[in-house]
């Protein structure tokens, strides 16, 4: 049967991709299948974009341990892809004395858990990387292994890479039933059946749902939300290292950091929710940003604010990824990838290969793979016009003025082996239509351009 | 004309930036590049087809597009080059500036002199932090609406809420209409209608559009488009089904090119600070136009890009020079900014230049204000008790401004 595969990987979030990614080294039949018309664009969107290490994950868990390794993979590859790493650092600043001593508790462990990296500064150190900071620091951990990262296009890349190096990409196709029959899932989809003889479940929020759809109940979903302001980039002069609050023992707390475009990003709160699609920003959330805001770097406050967003962390009822394997079943559950799973979506990959290449089905490492590269939208990246491609009028002319895009790159996104299907997509693949204006002066100017072209692309 | 032999750099098409190049070429500049990224010239007033454009410039009774034909038909093309699809990147002390553009590619100059006449945008709803969901489409601004209609994009909606009563949030009421979208309210955070009482009235009884003032957007409900509004005011919350919001008004300068540039940024205006001859801190650098501040009609933008020519060509024949000792205007309280933000000594000048008409704003409205001008604690000028509405230009006489000597500037609202 044509549509019988080795493996299905259910979800096209940032797991779900570098999965794809990893299984394509493999010599296996794998389609990657996503219920929405792009990928990324369920929790992987909405996150803050931070590289952490794993130094601040509970140690001695898996999570700990595929955070440490995906970024330690994400460092060696992210890079030969064009995707930007921005290794800042970051600060995690104590206020108080009973703070201070909560700090150094966790440097220490930090430092059991194998975690050298991190340093235990005094204010003038704080003040020195962060002029503008309100004044009562006392001290804080520095560490300057933990970055900042283009959380859009990661998952792109995998999934580019994926495609390029053989997994089929299914989108706008979700997964509604699931039946074990003659050896092998039977997945249902309005687009047809879907066969194949393991599944993975990158679900995200609906990981739960997915794993009931077979017959597993091994976990419940606590999804918990957390809101972002983006600031104007006339603010990106205030900060250059990732900002945090001595954590709380379920949150980590709101951040201050820089994004790889240029921006300065507040956020996340955390507030349980009932709806896992409850994707509201609220005026409370908000108020809690600005007070943040206000309290640890006030000059924020005399910038614009570009954006507002929210994210929703597939929490489940225990604080740790579960990663369950059923070797017999041949269904693996890759769900509750909380808060870390962009840091750790390439360890994670590597983990979930070992398991299934293994302990599941039997696939020969290929060997030869085809390298992809994607355009860098890093604020001081690589711009069309600056090397070469000028001679190619359509990288001259400016379409998305506050992000700087050409009406060549939208172009050539459109011409991508895994085109935007929609605006909204195209605006995480270019960023056009991202910037202060927010379409302004763009909207419909690229709205016509994104019509055109994708009535012109052969289907 | 390239960018490399331009004397004079114009950024921005827009009325303020047009009517500088005319009045450049009036007084025998050559070498004048107006650059401009979008795909025509014009500016704003491009999308606007409902009369009320250039009035002040042009004493007609013009469309936004019937103005721009206008000024471009005053341009002599054999010395002003309009280079369209070419944005300006970056302004740096020189004055320097960084273009790229469909013709000259990316190129670094150094002209004479640079005018930004970059005008303004509005805010967007992320920019005024109202809650709720962020459905991928029907959130608009009036600007981005306009274009599309201008554009022959399809508007997708059918029923819009508007946010905001100034001048704009009626213009898009037509425009809108003429989109076939049905105008379910209008939400106003005010207590009144900000633009004429008049346009209020006839929205209500003309156009049958409901007006809810005192009020604010308290939720977005929808995911793939917006599927209603709720709304706190003083008749408590309610719940408004639309397909479409529509952001307006809240104006802000487009000051991208400032950072950086040595251009001193006025706070309230978020626009630069300027002189009365429109000089910016940065020598060489010229601004008019809404650039300067958020906002006044189109005419008024077109009358001081005119003026700001004028200047351009006194500096570069060397009549006019870089102010040392230009004394800033004093605003007090009760009001919000003054443009220009400085009055520098200008004896012996005469008719080589000319001041930029004076844009003020009051905080609130009052109902009978006086405004006064004082200099050195002498006051220069009173106005006659008149009522002040925010939002509103105060005017001021250039006759009063004429006898200003350089001194310390203040200038005052009290209630008569
Ligand atoms: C507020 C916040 C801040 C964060 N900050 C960071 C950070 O700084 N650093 C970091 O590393 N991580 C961070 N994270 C975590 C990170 O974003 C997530 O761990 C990661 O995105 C999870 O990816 P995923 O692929 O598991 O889920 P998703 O991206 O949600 O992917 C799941 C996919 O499955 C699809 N799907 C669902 N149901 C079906 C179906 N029935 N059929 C087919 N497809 C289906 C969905 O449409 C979706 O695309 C943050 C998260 C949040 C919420
Ligand atoms: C919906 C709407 C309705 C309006 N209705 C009225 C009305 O009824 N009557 C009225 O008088 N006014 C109205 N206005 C306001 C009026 O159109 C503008 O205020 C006026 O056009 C200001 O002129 P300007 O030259 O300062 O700026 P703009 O007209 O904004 O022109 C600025 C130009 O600069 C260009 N530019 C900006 N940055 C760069 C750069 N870096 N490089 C190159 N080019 C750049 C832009 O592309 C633009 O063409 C309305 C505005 C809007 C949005």
């Amino acid at each position: 049967m044509s549509d019988r595969f080795d493996i299905a990987i259910v979800g096209a979030g940032v797991v779900g991709c570098a999965i794809a990614r990893e299984l394509s080294r493999y010599a296996l039949r794998t389609v990657l299948i996503e219920a929405r018309s792009d990928l990324g664009d369920g929790v992987s969107k909405g996150n803050s974009a931070v590289l952490s290490t794993g130094a601040d994950t509970p140690f001695g868990t898996l999570e700990c341990r595929l955070v440490a390794r995906g970024h330690q993979r994400y460092l060696a590859e992210a890079p030969a892809m064009g995707l930007p790493v921005m290794p800042i650092g970051s600060l995690t600043v104590a206020w108080n004395e009973t703070e201070r001593e909560r700090l150094e508790a966790m440097h220490k462990e930090t430092v059991a858990a194998g975690f050298h990296s991190g340093q235990l500064v005094g204010a003038d150190e704080i003040y020195r990387r962060v002029p503008h900071l309100s004044p009562g620091a006392v001290s804080a951990i520095w560490e300057p292994e933990e970055g900042i990262v283009d959380p859009f296009s990661t998952p792109y890349a995998y999934a580019l890479d994926a495609v390029t190096n053989g997994v089929e990409f299914r989108s706008t196709c979700p997964v509604e039933r699931a039946e074990r029959r003659d050896g092998a899932w039977h997945l249902h989809t309005p687009k047809g059946e879907v066969v194949a003889d393991t599944v993975i479940n990158c679900g995200g929020l609906a990981g739960a749902r997915i794993d009931a759809m077979a017959g597993y109940t091994d976990f419940v979903m606590r999804p918990r939300r957390g809101q972002f302001i983006v600031f104007d980039k006339s603010a990106r002069p205030l900060l250059d290292v990732v900002l945090k609050p001595v954590p709380a023992p379920t949150y980590r707390g709101i951040l201050m950091t820089p994004t790889v475009f240029g921006n300065i990003l507040v956020g996340p709160t955390s507030e349980e929710i009932e709806d896992p699609d409850d994707w509201r920003v609220t005026r409370e959330g908000l108020d809690t940003l600005v007070a943040a805001a206000r309290k640890m770097l006030p000059r924020l406050l005399e910038h614009e604010v570009t954006a507002t967003y929210c994210g929703i962390r597939p929490g489940t009822e225990r604080p740790e990824y579960r990663i369950i394997p059923r070797p017999s079943d041949r269904w693996l559950t890759v769900g509750g990838i909380r808060s870390t799973g962009l840091s750790a979506s390439l360890g994670i990959a590597e983990h979930v290969a070992g398991i299934v290449v293994g302990e599941m089905t039997k696939g020969e490492r290929k060997l030869e793979t085809t390298a992809v590269r994607v355009p860098s939208l890093a604020a001081g990246g690589d711009r069309p016009w600056l090397n070469g491609g000028a001679d190619d009028a359509a990288y001259r002319e400016i379409i998305c003025h506050c992000e700087g895009i050409t009406v060549g790159e939208v172009r050539d996104a459109l011409a991508s082996p895994l085109p935007p299907q929609s605006l909204k997509a195209l605006k995480r693949r270019t960023r056009v239509m991202f910037g202060r204006c927010q379409g302004f002066f763009c909207g419909a100017r690229v709205q016509a351009l994104f019509d055109r072209l994708s009535k012109e692309r052969p289907q | 004309m390239t960018p490399e032999h331009a004397d004079i750099v114009v950024v921005g098409a827009g009325p303020a930036g047009l009517a500088a190049a005319a009045s450049l070429a009036g007084r025998g500049m050559h070498r004048i590049l107006v650059v401009d990224r979008d795909d025509e010239a014009g500016g704003l007033p491009r999308f606007c087809h409902h009369p009320g454009f250039g009035w002040e410039y042009t004493h007609r009774l013009e469309s936004g597009p019937g103005l721009v034909r206008r000024l471009l038909r005053a341009l002599d093309p054999g010395i002003i080059t309009i280079a369209i699809r070419t944005s300006a990147l970056a302004v740096r002390p020189g004055p320097e500036i960084d273009i790229v553009g469909i013709e000259c590619g990316h190129v670094r100059v150094r002209p004479r002199v640079v005018v930004l006449a970059t005008g303004i945008r509005e805010r967007p709803r992320s920019a005024r932090l109202v809650p709720g969901r962020r459905p991928a489409e029907g959130i608009l601004t009036t600007g981005q609406l306009q274009q599309m209609v201008a554009r022959g994009v399809p508007v997708k909606g059918r029923r819009a809420v508007v946010v905001g009563t100034e001048h704009v949030a009626f213009s898009i009421l037509l425009t809108a209409r003429h989109a076939g979208l049905e105008i379910m309210a209008m939400v106003g955070a005010e207590d009144r209608v900000m633009s004429y009482a008049g346009a209020g009235l006839a929205a209500r009884f003309l156009m049958g559009v409901p007006i809810h003032l005192s009020s604010k957007i308290e939720d977005i409900h929808g995911s793939e488009r917006v599927e209603s509004v709720t709304l706190c005011g003083p008749a408590g919350t309610r719940t408004i089904p639309c397909d479409t919001v529509i952001f307006s008004g809240d104006f802000i300068p487009d000051a991208a090119l400032l950072p950086g540039s040595g251009i001193d940024i006025a706070r309230v205006t978020a626009g630069p600070s300027v002189d009365q001859f429109g000089r910016t801190s940065a020598v060489g650098v010229f601004a008019a136009g809404n650039l300067l501040r958020a906002v006044e009609t189109s005419g008024l933008a077109a009358i001081e890009g005119a003026r700001v020519g004028t200047n351009v060509a006194a500096y570069l024949e060397g009549m006019l020079g870089w102010p040392r000792d230009a004394a800033s205007i004093r605003v007090g309280d009760g009001l919000s900014y003054v443009v220009p933000q400085y009055w520098a000594p200008s004896a012996g000048l005469g008719g080589a230049v000319q001041a930029l008409p004076v844009s003020l704003r009051a905080l609130a409205d009052i109902r009978r204000a006086r405004l006064s001008l004082s200099e050195d604690g002498q006051a220069i000028w009173t106005g006659h008790p008149t009522k002040t509405l925010r939002h509103r230009r105060l005017a001021l006489p250039a006759a009063a401004l004429d006898r200003l000597r350089g001194g310390d500037i203040a200038l005052r609202i009290d209630p008569a």
